[in-house]
C-alpha cells in the first residue's frame, strides 16, 4: 500500500512540475512575442491610451519579467486565464468552457471508435495466416498514416456532401437550430478515427505479435486449449496492455487534431475557437486553450497510469510488500 | 562509466597506442551492402523511391519551367485541362505552377526538419545515452514533456506567438520533434556502452568522446535512419497542418497554404483541395513505405510470426 502511494505521490508531482513547465514555455513564448506586449496581450483591437495605460498597471508591463512571470503563474493555477478584449472583456475560461462539450462530442466518439476498430484491425492482421489480409491490412493503415487528415475530411466533405448531398457540409447543426445533429457529426467523427485508427491497429498488430509469440501461448497451446481460448483468454489481454498507454496518447493526439478537424467542418467548438483568435492575434485565449488542452492530457495521462495499474497483474505485484515477484516487468 | 575512461591505465602525456590497421579485425565486408542492395531490390522500395525522385525533380527545378505563380492573369477557376494542366485558382493563377512552388516549400521544411531532428537526436541522444549523468535525465525529462504533449498543439503557438516564416517554422519543428529521434539514439547508445567492443576500447585508453564517435554512433544508426526517414513525412503533415489554419508564410504558400485558399472553394473547384492534398500524401506515403522497406531491410527479425 505505502509503495502505491509513493508511486501515485510521485506521478502526481511530476505531472504537476510538467504543467508548471508548459505554463513557463508559454509565458517565454509570450515575452518572446515580436510587437509591443500590450498588443500582444490583447490582440488586434484599437485601445484607447487610457485604457493602455490601465493594462499596464493591471498586468505589471512596467515591472521586471520574473515578477510577471510569478503574477501569470499565480493566475494560471487559480484558473484565471485573462479576459478575451476583442469580445467584450469576458474571461476566456468561460469562453473556452461553454465550448468544451462541442469538442467532446466529437472527441469521445472518435476515441472510442477509432480504439474499438484498431484493436480488432490489428488483431486480424497479426492473427491471420492469408498474407494478402495482413498486407492488405497494414498497408490500409500505412494508407490512412499517411494522409492530411483535414485533406481527408475535405474529401470526404466533396464526395458525399456536395456531390451526393448525403450530409451537411458543416457546422454542428441546420441553420438557426441549437444543439448538435447527428448527420453533422458523421463526416467529422469518422475524420478524426481514421488516422488514429491506424495508429492504434499498427501498435495492436505488432503487441499481438510479441503476445503471441511469448513462451505462456506455447504452454497453453500444449495443453490443448482450443484456438479461440488462446487468443481471447491468454493473447488478447495481454496484448491490449500496451493499448492502455496508447490510447492515453491518442485522446490527447485527438484533442489536438480536433483544431484542424473543427476548422475544415466549421464545427464551432474549442478547436475552431483558437483558429479564430490566431487569426485575430487575440493571444489569451491562444494560451488559454492551449493550457486547458494541456491540462486535460495531463489528467488523461494519470488516468491512464493508475488503470494501468489496477489491470496488469505485475504491477499490483510490484506493490504488494514482501513478497518478491520473479521478472517484474514495467 | 566515465570514470573508468580517466582511470585507464596509460598515463595522459602518452598518445593511447594506435591499432595496427593490418591486424586489427576488420568489419565483415559484405554484410553493409548487401543490407543496401536487399533494400534497394524491394518493388516498394523502386516504385516510391522513383515516385519521391520524381517529386524532388519537379518541386526542384519546376519553378524555372512553370508560369509565374503570382501572376492573375488568367481566367478564374478554370478546370484542370487544355493550356493549363492544373487549371486556375480563385484568383486566376496557373494552379500547376502554384503546386510546383508549394511542394518546394513543404519538401524543403520535410527534409530540413528531419536533418536537424537527426543532428540533434544523434548528439543529445548519444551523449545521454553513453554518458548517462544530468545531461540523460534532462534529455529522458524533456522527452516526457514532449510525448506527452502533442507536438502541433505547441508547434501552433509557438508559430501563432512568434510568427511564421518558414525558417521559425523549421526550427520549431524540429524542437519540437527531436526527442523521437533522441530516445531511440538514446537507448541505443545506453545498449552499445555495454558491448565488449566499447569494453575493450575503454581498456585501450580511449576517451569516451572518441568511441561514442567512432563506434557508438555508427553502430546505433539502423534504427536512426528508419526514424529520421518517418520524421521527413510527420514534419510535412505537421507543417501542412499548420499552413492549412493559416500559420504559414504568407510570401512562400506551401502545400497547406494552398489547402488554406482552397477550403472555401470546394463547391466551385474541387481541384484546388484535391490536388495540393493527393501531393502531400503521395509524398508522406513514400517516405512512410520507404522508412518501413527500411525497417524490414535493417532489422529482418522483427515483425515475424514464430
Amino acid at each position: 500500500m505505502k509503495a502505491r502511494l509513493w508511486h501515485y505521490g510521485s506521478l502526481l508531482l511530476s505531472s504537476f512540475i510538467l504543467f508548471i513547465t508548459v505554463i513557463t514555455v508559454l509565458f517565454f513564448l509570450l515575452e518572446l512575442a515580436p510587437g509591443d506586449p500590450v498588443q500582444a496581450l490583447v490582440g488586434d483591437v484599437p485601445l484607447t491610451e487610457e485604457f493602455r495605460q490601465q493594462l499596464i498597471a493591471a498586468y505589471g508591463l512596467d515591472r521586471p519579467a520574473w515578477e510577471r512571470y510569478l503574477v501569470y503563474l499565480g493566475n494560471v493555477l487559480t484558473g484565471n486565464l485573462g479576459y478575451s478584449f476583442a469580445t467584450n472583456a469576458e474571461p476566456v475560461l468561460d469562453i473556452i468552457l461553454s465550448r468544451v462539450g462541442t469538442t467532446l462530442a466529437l472527441a469521445v466518439p472518435a476515441f472510442v471508435l477509432s480504439t474499438a476498430g484498431g484493436i480488432v484491425l490489428g488483431s486480424i492482421a497479426a492473427r491471420t495466416r492469408r498474407r494478402w489480409l495482413d498486407a492488405g491490412i497494414s498497408g490500409f493503415t500505412v494508407g490512412l498514416f499517411s494522409i492530411p487528415n483535414f485533406w481527408l475530411g475535405m474529401l470526404l466533405i466533396i464526395v458525399f456532401s456536395i456531390t451526393l448531398g448525403w450530409f451537411p457540409t458543416g457546422g454542428k447543426s441546420p441553420y438557426g437550430q441549437p444543439g448538435i445533429s447527428l448527420e453533422h457529426m458523421v463526416l467529422p467523427i469518422i475524420t478524426m478515427a481514421t488516422s488514429e485508427l491506424a495508429y492504434k491497429a499498427r501498435i495492436m498488430r505488432s503487441s499481438m505479435i510479441e503476445s503471441l509469440g511469448q513462451d505462456f501461448i506455447d504452454t497453453a497451446r500444449s495443453k490443448g486449449l482450443s484456438s479461440r481460448r488462446l487468443v481471447f483468454r491468454h493473447a488478447l489481454p495481454n496484448a491490449l496492455l500496451p493499448m492502455i498507454t496508447v490510447s492515453g496518447y491518442s485522446l490527447g493526439f485527438i484533442l489536438a487534431g480536433s483544431v484542424l478537424i473543427e476548422r475544415v467542418f466549421g464545427w464551432p467548438g474549442m478547436g475552431l475557437l483558437l483558429v479564430d483568435a490566431i487569426e485575430r492575434k487575440n493571444n489569451m485565449v491562444v494560451l488559454g486553450i492551449t493550457i486547458v488542452l494541456t491540462f486535460t492530457i495531463i489528467v488523461v495521462n494519470i488516468v491512464t497510469d493508475v488503470v494501468y495499474g489496477i489491470v496488469d497483474p505485475r504491477l499490483r505485484a510490484r506493490f504488494t510488500p514482501n513478497k518478491p515477484s520473479p521478472e517484474v516487468v514495467g | 562509466m566515465t570514470q573508468q575512461v580517466s582511470e585507464a591505465p596509460f598515463p595522459t602525456d602518452a598518445p593511447p597506442p594506435k591499432p595496427d590497421p593490418a591486424t586489427a579485425p576488420q568489419p565483415p565486408r559484405g554484410g553493409r551492402t548487401a543490407t543496401w542492395r536487399a533494400f534497394l531490390r524491394r518493388p516498394s522500395t523502386v516504385v516510391f523511391g522513383s515516385l519521391l525522385v520524381v517529386f524532388v525533380l519537379v518541386s526542384g527545378l519546376g519553378p524555372f519551367f512553370v508560369d509565374d505563380p503570382m501572376a492573375t492573369s488568367y481566367p478564374k477557376l478554370l478546370p484542370p485541362g487544355g493550356e493549363h494542366l492544373l487549371g486556375t485558382d480563385m484568383l486566376g493563377r496557373d494552379y500547376l505552377a502554384r503546386v510546383v512552388h508549394g511542394g518546394r516549400i513543404s519538401l524543403a521544411v520535410g527534409f530540413s526538419v528531419a536533418l536537424l531532428c537527426m543532428t540533434l537526436g544523434v548528439v543529445i541522444g548519444g551523449i545521454a545515452g553513453f554518458f548517462g549523468g544530468w545531461v540523460d535525465t534532462v534529455m529522458v525529462k524533456i522527452a516526457e514533456f514532449f510525448q506527452v504533449l502533442p507536438g502541433l498543439v505547441l508547434a501552433l503557438v509557438a508559430a501563432a506567438l512568434l510568427g511564421s516564416n518558414v525558417g521559425i517554422i523549421i526550427a520549431i519543428l524540429a524542437i519540437t520533434m527531436w526527442p523521437a529521434v533522441g530516445r531511440i539514439v538514446r537507448a541505443e547508445a545506453m545498449r552499445i556502452s555495454k558491448l565488449g567492443y566499447v569494453e575493450s576500447q575503454r581498456a585501450a585508453g580511449f576517451h569516451g568522446m572518441r568511441i561514442l564517435w567512432s563506434d557508438v554512433i555508427p553502430n546505433a544508426m539502423p534504427p536512426v535512419l528508419v526514424a529520421t526517414t518517418m520524421t521527413v513525412g510527420r514534419a510535412i503533415l505537421i507543417e501542412s497542418g499548420l499552413s492549412y489554419i493559416g500559420i504559414g508564410d504568407p510570401s512562400n504558400p506551401s502545400w497547406g497554404s494552398l489547402l488554406n485558399a482552397a477550403q472555401s472553394y470546394m463547391r466551385e473547384g474541387w481541384w484546388l483541395a484535391l490536388v495540393p492534398g493527393g501531393c502531400i500524401f503521395l509524398v508522406v506515403l513514400a517516405v512512410n513505405l520507404l522508412g518501413d522497406g527500411l525497417n524490414d531491410a535493417l532489422n529482418p527479425t522483427i515483425g515475424r510470426v514464430k
